[in-house]
């Protein structure tokens, strides 16, 4: 009954076909061209989605809200990236065919993956792959060979661009995979419960590890004297992060316009410099 | 010599197209030197200066949250000045790195706020369902962070790197200071929305529980995903697993398959 879980070849016996996924391949290409500091990769992921998305949900009301739902923070490695869309893919798939598939568990796979695949893509590219690829092409540039940068280009790019099409199959398969064996028997459901809890995870540790705030303010004089930061740092560490993520949060619930909250930390920070309140 | 300043801002515009042509390093001085030489006639200084360059910013790269010195601007600027003027390969890098420290100050201060503004008018046409300005803002947004670049790179190419360094000086200390604290504290509102979202009186607790694991014990987000799929492994196994009358055969294996996905990458 349970078929192979790791398969380049799914079987397209829904709304998705092959050609929708050649297609994701390619719109996932621009992925980090909208990287942005405020929720990174929203934009890139929803891009690369939004044919599928605009198939797989007709009516028009459907469509908005699967691309609100989409356009909430996500970090990804961009050469993995087609992974968690192709998984994606698979579950909007479902949730798009049935009426009582759990939506929610549509962001809590994605965010459950955000933490594994990220530190396992970004140590793989940026420090084993990129590292040899600079290896090998420095040390023919150096002597003025133009092979030199022309090596470097696909030592990089070559397996770079394998994994990432390839990727693509393997995240729809994985993703459908689970669903077909999972779909009646009740399991969705403890997935979506495990996939949240290790999502929170993923969001809670991001949060302490990405977001960065140092106030600079010095107390005491002289040789005692220490930065505000510390003595926060020494009721218990992250305290400030969290106190200034309980805020954003309380502003969200308040109803503000994101917008607004942006402009509000982008003042705040100014001014904070300004006076010398926070550094970075 | 216009020929050449436009042809400049060719390869100033390739560079910035890096994120937009799938992040395949077109924008490392090792790739931008030669086409730099290409256009000024001297390849060869081309090659060996970027791969200069290359060497010396090896760890400008961008992981995470991290924003590196400005490699286009740096770079294209560095050795087109170094080769116009017969200089060694390590002119490009006395050249060249003060003005990937300026490009990167301006573009936070100013490039970061106008991709913003474009970024949300991405959500507004997702409000509207209108694929057409969702695609448009994606672009803008992507280029606009990197306008400084874009107009000052030509701009020092043509009158020469000293003038452009003092133009750019404009810029209050205090604001290029309050940008940086600023793309520290950006990413809050990016988590509270997501937490807004995901966050249920059942999952809050591990929220915490993934922050004060970096906080106390400086365990990467990868290091608590590991924990984090084990301690669903092990509460799945002790608590969940209450179907022995279906022998768990054809509930088990999806749970393994997703650890199998988590192991395979």
């Amino acid at each position: 009954m349970v078929s192979m879980s790791f398969n380049i070849k799914p079987k397209y016996d829904k709304k998705i076909n092959k050609s929708d996924l050649v297609k994701l391949f390619w719109r996932s290409i621009p992925y980090e061209h909208s990287w942005n500091y405020e929720r990174m990769g929203n934009v890139g992921f929803t891009w690369a989605i939004m044919p599928i998305l605009k198939k797989l949900y007709p009516q028009k009301d459907k469509f908005i809200h699967a691309l609100k739902r989409n356009l909430e923070l996500y970090n990804m490695t961009p050469y993995i990236v087609t992974l968690p869309l192709g998984i994606s893919v698979a579950m909007e798939e479902a949730n798009a065919s049935n009426e009582d598939f759990d939506e929610t568990s549509i962001s809590a796979v994605k965010l459950a993956l955000m933490g594994p695949l990220s530190g396992i893509g970004d140590s793989f590219f940026w420090g084993t792959l990129r590292v040899l690829a600079t290896g090998i092409g420095t040390t023919l540039a150096l002597k003025g060979s133009i092979l030199g940068p022309i090596l470097f280009f696909l030592v990089f790019n070559v397996p770079h661009y394998i994994m990432r099409y390839y990727g693509t199959f393997l995240g729809y398969s994985l993703g459908s995979n689970v669903i077909n064996n999972v779909e009646n028997s009740g399991m969705m459901d403890k997935i979506t419960k495990y996939a949240s809890m290790i999502g929170m995870m993923v969001v809670g540790a991001m949060t302490q590890e990405m977001v960065s705030v140092n106030f600079i303010t010095k107390i005491g004089v002289g040789k005692s004297a220490s930065t505000v930061q510390s003595l926060l740092d020494g009721i218990f560490p992250g305290i400030a992060t969290l106190a200034l993520f309980g805020v954003t949060y309380w502003m969200l619930k308040k109803k503000l316009n994101p917008l607004l909250i942006m402009f509000i930390i982008l003042v705040v920070s100014i001014a904070a410099a300004y006076f010398k309140i926070l550094g970075a | 010599m216009i020929l050449k300043t436009f042809l400049i801002f060719l390869v100033g515009l390739l560079g910035y197209s890096e994120w937009l042509l799938g992040t395949s390093y077109l924008q490392r001085p090792i790739i931008l030197g030669p086409l730099v030489g290409l256009v000024l006639g001297d390849l060869q200084s081309g090659i060996i200066m970027g791969a200069t360059l290359e060497l010396a910013m090896i760890g400008a790269v961008s992981i995470g949250a991290y924003d590196p010195p400005d490699l286009v601007s740096g770079s294209i600027i560095g050795i087109s000045l170094a080769i116009e003027t017969h200089a060694a390969p390590g002119a490009a890098l006395t050249l060249g790195i003060p003005i990937a420290a300026i490009m990167q100050a301006l573009g936070l201060a100013t490039g970061q706020p106008l991709m913003l503004a474009f970024i949300h008018r991405c959500d507004s046409a997702a409000e509207k369902g209108n694929t057409k300005a969702l695609t448009r803002n994606m672009l803008i947004a992507g280029y606009i962070q990197d306008w400084p670049g874009l107009v000052f790179i030509p701009l020092a190419f043509y009158f020469g790197s000293s003038t452009v360094a003092k133009l750019l000086n404009i810029i209050p200390q205090f604001v290029q200071d309050g940008m940086n604290v600023a793309a520290g504290l950006l990413p809050l509102l990016g988590f509270a929305m997501l937490a807004q979202m995901m966050m249920n009186k059942k999952v809050i607790a591990f929220f915490f529980f993934g922050f004060f694991l970096v906080a106390y014990g400086k365990i990467s987000t990868t290091g608590v995903a590991i924990f984090a799929v084990i301690m669903a492994a092990i509460m799945y196994v002790f608590f969940d697993r209450d179907d022995k009358s279906q022998k768990g055969k054809d509930v088990k294996p999806s749970v393994e398959q997703e650890s199998d996905g988590f192991d395979e990458f």
